[in-house]
């Protein structure tokens, strides 16, 4: 069998498309951030609570009060965890795919559904979107369209456009024929019978087909979250890259809430724009007796509509009132003049602590500062293709081997701030009798032969497979498994509460090493080769655009005991506050305050 | 008033459809062809409909009597020959100009009602008005006026599904009534119907046609029904016309033995009228004051007067002059399949 060069074709394939249909591409970066922009900007601006009230407005006169009660305790809790910008951020993602799926989806499913050669055409392309994994095209649309919410809100829309698509089709092909004949029979255009008999009869399925789209594109935002996307999605990604198993419950509780609310509102929608989901509900209603007479009860659309401008407005108002308490920094300090810098950082402790630091620095001196969470892969992408200014994170020249390799030449090093890291095996400290890599031989049976490793692209695991095994001859005897960093980092929390003996791959610094007590297995033949150091890279140009910032980042430096101490101040004071954090920690640490 | 013809008009479904016309008008049968895989649904069919008939074109399915029906209209257009109505070849027209004979001159009414479930009676019965423009008031107007000719008045704003099966079928004729259009084409419209109310649908078509002279092209597989309702009636057998003519002509005189075996369950003594079966006036007949029949009278009624009367019936025509004479035995022989006059005891037992 020829190996054939599929995946060679691919990339070429990509380079053409980044070289010659940029403008297209930005264009379309352009229009999709402008849509999620002013989506954003309306959901957020209301006050919570507020905006709370309004959507259980909309619950009520939907289907009814029960529904609107329940639809604001569930939004209440969604403020109450602190996560209510996260979910607006997200229900706008959400908001502008399913636009934007739809005004693609059905057209073409009207399209399919009058030729069975366009049908025969997109039954598999509507596969290939539907199946092939996310993660696939979200890196080139990394590189197309920047780190943000632009790829993850591409990404989900190849996602959920088929079942858009499927459902149109489907139901203006199920609508009765004879119904069609008899339409065609009266001399009625095809338009109009599209327009008078087919979509209104197909309506139900189509909106079945609605909330399909919705729904997976709500599953997608975790990985939207993964290139930038933020949101709850990003509070997911950053739970699970911590195991903060709370954080992640009450993201994920949240993501639950807001695809119960739009399931239940745009069923009920269904119901209410089709004329035969209509009278089914006035029959329903006019039955009704008692006690049911009170829950059934709907505000005329007048009345709710009315209702929810007042609340509106109310909260328009509150908003304009309490909005423009930020103030900039006074005189000589003011170097940035509010030029916006935009940080990346994949979601480790040592990258979160070291970005907002750098945040709060940076805008204390006029800038503002756009710090998104990313992961590795989109991280590198996004600087090399521009669109990230700076990352903290970057362990070199060994961990990150393979993206150096890859970008260096798009990338300015800005210098190591911290160092040297290492690579290592770790057992639990219960484990008393391994201490070095070469304790581990002959004890395979302990650990049932396994060393839990993480992700399979990461520098770690090549060294180790390639490396470490072989010079303490451990291979054959020990089997890697690969798996992800949350997975590793769960298996050792599993193993280390049930004082099971475990073995894993870790490097430092991390804070599992805080966390459990930990031995960090010795390698006197240094297999693991030396430490990296963390190092500040910066996308090309940016010293030549940015001088001071990129002088007072290569002037940067932090001990193990400051950073350590960075990291426990943030945990201390807790998610989504990392910035006060680094204040408080700042007024302790004057000195860091000076580097720049 | 517009006469609606059809002249050698064939639909094959299948490839090369103009290669299978000229093999059928060479003489090739049905079968050669299905072995091709093409399929002859009509095959050479010609008729012609007056103004304010009732045509019925009778077959048993598959026979391609739906087939024909659509052709008259253009949902189907013909593979070949040509359907003039109103002096105008509907073959020859565009899409466009189809429609609007469509929508204005041509309605229809479908076996299993089609009425739109998204709309009310009323909107229902209004559909063919709206496509064709009129404004809502005028067309809400017209529409009530049908329904109200349909026996539906008050029914305007119920939904479709909360009617009978008759009183759906009702709304599909206001619908049809209800654009003015000269011609009606009803395709097995009763079908779906119970026999009572396939009846009662049948009397009222009847009384509608007397009152408002619509040409009528009726489907039916039921030649009971075709008989009731029929002008002029052509049975249909794999895709051919075999026989054309009135009901008494077809139950007189089959054309073959498939029209022969299908009139054989026919109520003949209600089908065949006095006119049919009576025979040159005899000098007796009108000599006294004996009751007289006219010539529309069923035999089933004839039977009743000949059985006081103890002389052959005269029948007299709309002027009341006598035009024939129906002797008892033959009235008897007309009833049975028989169409030959009385023999002699040895033939008979020969």
């Amino acid at each position: 069998m020829p190996r054939l060069h599929l995946g060679a074709w691919v990339d070429s394939g990509v380079d053409f498309l980044q070289r010659h249909l940029t403008w297209l591409f930005d264009a379309i970066s352009a229009l999709v951030t402008g849509l999620y922009d002013g989506i954003d900007a309306v959901l957020s601006a209301p006050h919570p609570l507020l905006f709370a009230g309004i959507l259980a407005v909309g619950a009520w006169w939907l289907r009814g009060l029960l529904a609107g009660l329940l639809a604001f305790a569930g939004l209440a809790l969604i403020d109450s965890v602190d996560l209510w910008s996260d979910a607006m951020s997200t229900l706008s993602l959400v908001l502008v795919a399913t636009l934007v799926t739809l005004v693609i989806a059905i057209p073409l499913g009207i399209w399919a559904s009058r030729s069975d050669r366009v049908s025969a055409v997109l039954r598999p392309v509507l596969d290939f979107m539907q199946t092939m994994p996310a993660m696939v095209y979200l890196i080139p649309g990394i590189i197309f369209f920047g780190v943000g919410v632009v790829p993850g809100i591409i990404a989900t829309i190849i996602f959920s456009l088929p079942p858009g698509v499927r459902m149109t089709e489907l139901g203006i092909r199920q609508v009765d024929s004879d119904l069609v004949e008899a339409a065609d029979a009266f001399g009625t255009t095809p338009r109009d019978t599209l327009v008078r008999v087919q979509l209104p009869l197909a309506l139900p399925t189509i909106m079945a087909g609605i909330n399909q789209v919705i729904m997976l594109g709500l599953s997608m935002v975790v990985i939207a979250g993964m290139v930038g996307g933020g949101g709850l999605g990003g509070a997911v990604y950053r739970a699970i890259g911590n195991v903060d198993i709370g954080l992640g419950f009450e993201a994920g509780i949240s993501i639950v809430i807001l695809a119960m609310y739009l399931d239940r509102m745009t069923g009920a929608l269904g119901r209410h724009v089709s004329p035969l989901g209509r009278r089914a509900l006035a029959k329903a209603r006019s039955a009704a007796t008692g006690a049911a007479k009170v829950w059934n009860h709907r505000p005329q659309p007048a009345y709710a509509v009315s209702g929810a401008v007042v609340l509106a407005l109310v909260a328009g108002g509150l908003n304009t009132f309490a909005a423009d308490d930020e103030t900039g920094p006074a005189g000589a300090a003011n170097i940035g003049k509010g030029r916006t810098v935009s940080v990346g950082y994949i979601p480790w402790d040592e990258g979160i602590a070291s970005t907002f630091l750098w945040k709060e620095l940076l805008e204390r001196r006029g800038f503002k500062v756009d710090a998104r969470q990313l992961e590795a892969g989109a991280l590198y992408t996004g600087l090399a293709g521009g669109q990230l200014d700076f990352q903290t994170d970057a362990w070199l020249p060994v961990t990150h081997a393979q993206y150096w390799e890859k970008y260096g030449n798009k990338l300015e090093d800005l210098g190591s701030w911290y160092g040297p890291t290492s690579l290592e095996l770790s057992v639990p400290s219960y484990m008393k009798d391994v201490r070095s890599l070469a304790d581990l031989k002959g004890k395979s049976a302990q650990f049932k032969g396994r060393i839990i490793g993480i992700e399979p692209s990461a520098g770690a695991m090549s060294i180790l497979k390639d490396k470490v095994l072989k010079e303490y001859g451990l291979e054959g005897e020990y089997q890697v498994v690969d798996g992800s960093t949350p997975g590793m980092l769960a298996e050792l929390k599993r193993a280390y509460d049930k004082k099971e003996p475990v073995l894993a791959v870790l490097w430092s610094p991390h804070w599992a090493y805080s966390s459990y007590e930990l031995t960090k297995l010795e390698d006197p033949k240094g297999a693991w080769g030396k430490g990296d150091g963390i190092h500040t890279l910066a996308r090309k140009g940016f010293a030549a655009d940015e001088p001071e910032v990129a002088e007072w980042l290569r002037s940067f430096k932090l001990t193990e005991e400051q950073l350590t101490g960075l990291e426990a101040k943030i945990q201390e004071i807790g998610k989504g506050k990392e910035q006060e954090a680094v204040r408080a920690w700042l007024t302790d640490h004057p000195e860091i305050d000076k580097l720049a | 008033m517009s006469t609606l013809q059809a002249e050698h008009v064939y639909k094959v479904f299948g490839r090369r459809p103009a290669d299978a016309v000229r093999a059928l008008e060479s003489g090739s049968g049905r079968d050669e062809l299905r072995a091709d895989g093409t399929t002859a649904a009509v095959i050479d069919a010609s008729f012609s409909v007056e103004p304010g008939q009732i045509f019925v074109v009778m077959g048993l399915s598959g026979s391609g009597k739906s087939t024909l029906l659509r052709m008259l209209n253009g949902l189907l257009e013909p593979t070949a020959g040509r359907i003039l109505f109103d002096g105008q070849d509907l073959t020859a027209l565009s899409a466009r100009e189809l429609r609007r004979v469509r929508s204005t001159k041509i309605s229809m009414v479908f076996q299993h009602f089609a009425l739109f479930p998204h709309r009310n009676v009323l909107e229902n019965a209004a559909y063919g008005l709206e496509v064709q423009g009129v404004d809502r008031a005028e067309r809400e107007r017209r529409a009530a006026e049908a329904l109200a000719l349909c026996g539906l008045e008050g029914w305007e704003k119920s939904w479709p599904d909360e009617l009978s099966g008759g009183m759906q079928q009702r709304v599909g004729l206001a619908r049809a009534l209800a654009t003015d259009a000269d011609l009606l084409l009803m395709d097995e419209s009763f079908s779906a119907l119970d026999p009572l109310i396939r009846r009662d649908m049948q009397d009222q078509l009847l009384e509608l046609q007397r009152r408002l002279k619509k040409t009528i092209v009726f489907i039916t597989h039921d030649l009971n029904e075709a008989m009731r309702l029929g002008d002029g009636i052509a049975v249909m057998r794999d895709g051919r016309i075999v026989q054309q003519g009135t009901a008494e002509d077809i139950l007189i005189r089959p054309a073959d033995e498939y029209v022969a075996s299908f009139i054989q369950d026919v109520d003949r003594s209600r089908v065949l009228t006095a006119d049919a079966v009576m025979d040159v006036p005899d000098a007796d007949a009108y000599a006294c004051d004996c009751p007289t029949v006219s010539t529309d009278t069923p035999l089933a009624d004839l039977c009743a007067v000949s059985a006081r009367v103890p002389h052959p019936v005269a029948v007299t025509g709309g002027d009341g002059a006598v035009v024939g004479c129906v002797p008892q035995d033959r009235l008897i022989a007309f009833i049975g399949d028989e169409q030959r006059p009385p023999m002699a005891c040895a033939e008979v037992a020969a």
